[in-house]
């Protein structure tokens, strides 16, 4: 068997898989990055968590900025605290991470969301900025 | 074969490949969203949340069976060159990782992390060096299974062997004891985390310190809790994991150094050449990737920006993990057996038992970020 059957990695050492991981991983992210800044024109804001949608902040059509409350959540918050899980249902508000429009806003006040699932507001962003 | 051009090269990965990403396309998309309907024992999706059987622990296993039944116990020349690129996946999904912290993060818990690791990889060198004289193994045997179940399983030995003129057979059998080890734990360590309630940073805490593979460590978390996010247990046992493969140098030479001693005849070579052959160079991706994220160039938290860079080292990880298990040969592990055998287990399963020890008594449940 040659060391090359014997090898763990297409590639000639160690060393030259690293450098490709790094330069694979550079580009995924740029391509990521161009692809949410530059070619999507619109993104759906679907629940973080599960929850109930209690409030929605914006209107369609409406111009929002970065860090603009877009609705809120009553959520179930679990934390470790002195070493015992504390949960506690609190109101969590979730913002615009670019300035854009609301295009459309599919949620209702008492909605049961689930998490990635359900639409809640469609937002187009500002060209070259990240939703 | 060996005489392939570039596109010879690329189109003889795209067969083992296009396997592992199948594999997890169809773990991924159908059977882990079937299997979290189907009701057993009265709970809904009671293999993935009570068997912890996600799409990780399913990659693993598929993999295993790929070479171990389906292949017969090796992978075919026409899928090899795809099946090596498992530890570029995984390489990659540790650069991307990054991606969960800011420096601040890791600053809070990088302190703890340093000193159990530096404490349990030093300690256990040490450890096994001893333990090696009491069981009069073979001195090169003792300094190979010192820097595999010290600091980093296989790429640790196959790093120490040639300075402490390991045998290749030795070699094996050391391999062979912290593979079997390492497939063992990462098996039984979400189940026993789940039993105590650890939470995410006690169990990254304990599996980024006890397990000695970075492919086992991530897939240890993830079987733990799937969530790529700050605060889970794959963020925190990452950090203990990039810890541990910074030092793999520093240990390759304390070993040596420690070998050397009663060796007249050998070639010594200096810390500072062990550390420009051996760093692992592409943990300054990981730490690139952090600066990003510090520089909220990736996106603020909670943004699809992230949410999408996430998905995607989801993927990247599974084919990696596919890969992993298809790795792992059931005729290399039973291998294993004589001194090596006895040091690796000895050594292997106080270091697991102790570190979950000390996480209990003094890692808090409430993570640091």
């Amino acid at each position: 068997m040659s060391d090359k059957k014997k090898s763990l990695t297409v590639f000639k050492t160690d060393r030259h898989e690293d450098i490709a991981a790094i330069i694979a991983s550079a580009i995924i992210v740029a391509i990521v990055l161009i692809y949410m800044a530059f070619v999507v024109p619109s993104v759906n804001l679907n629940a973080q968590q599960d929850g109930k949608l209690t409030e929605v902040f914006v209107a369609e059509g409406a111009t929002v900025k970065k860090g603009d409350k877009l609705y809120s959540l009553e959520v179930v918050k679990k934390k470790w605290k002195d070493n015992v899980m504390e949960e506690k249902h609190v109101i969590q508000e979730f913002t615009a991470k670019a300035n854009g429009k609301v295009l459309k806003i599919a949620g209702k006040i008492g909605d049961k969301v689930k998490k990635d699932k359900g639409l809640i507001i469609q937002l187009s962003h500002q060209r070259g900025t990240l939703p | 074969m060996e005489d392939k051009n570039i596109f010879g090269k690329l189109l003889a990965i795209v067969p083992g490949l296009a396997i592992m990403v199948g594999t997890l396309f169809v773990l991924r998309v159908y059977v882990e969203p079937w299997m979290s309907q189907v009701t057993l024992f009265g709970y809904k999706g009671w293999l993935v949340k009570v068997m912890s059987l996600n799409y990780i622990v399913m990659s693993i296993l598929l993999g295993m069976f790929y070479r171990n039944v389906l292949f017969g116990g090796k992978i075919p020349g026409w899928a090899e060159d795809g099946f090596r690129t498992t530890r570029l996946f995984i390489k990659i999904g540790v650069i991307m990782l990054g991606s969960l912290y800011t420096f601040d993060k890791l600053l809070k818990v990088g302190g703890v992390a340093i000193t159990l690791i530096v404490a349990f990889v030093f300690g256990t060198a040490i450890f096994i060096l001893w333990l090696g004289k009491r069981l009069n193994a073979d001195r090169s045997v003792s300094s190979v299974m010192a820097a595999a179940c010290g600091v980093c399983g296989v790429s640790a030995s196959v790093a120490t062997a040639p300075g402490v003129r390991a045998k290749p057979v030795d070699l094996a059998l050391c391999i062979a004891t912290i593979l079997g080890f390492g497939i063992a734990s990462m098996f039984v360590s979400p189940y026993i985390g789940k039993l105590l309630n650890m939470s995410d940073y006690q169990f990254g805490a304990w599996v980024g310190t006890g397990i000695l593979n970075s492919g086992q460590v991530l897939a240890t978390c993830l079987a733990f809790n799937p969530i790529f996010a700050p605060g889970t247990a794959v963020a925190y046992g990452e950090i203990w994991n990039v810890v541990r493969v910074i030092s793999i140098p520093f240990v390759v030479f304390f070993i040596t150094a420690w070998y050397w001693k009663n060796e007249a005849a050998v070639e010594r070579v200096s810390l500072s050449s062990i550390i420009a052959s051996k760093f692992p160079i592409f943990v300054i991706g990981f730490v690139g990737m952090t600066a990003l994220s510090s520089l909220h160039i990736l996106g603020a938290e909670g943004s699809e920006t992230l949410r999408v860079i996430r998905e995607v080292m989801a993927w990247v990880f599974g084919v990696g993990l596919v890969g992993l298990g298809a790795y792992i040969d059931v005729r290399e592990i039973k291998a294993a057996g004589g001194t090596p055998l006895k040091i690796g287990l000895i050594a292997g399963l106080l270091k697991y038992l102790l570190a979950l020890i000390i996480i209990l008594a003094f890692i808090p449940k409430e993570g640091a970020f």
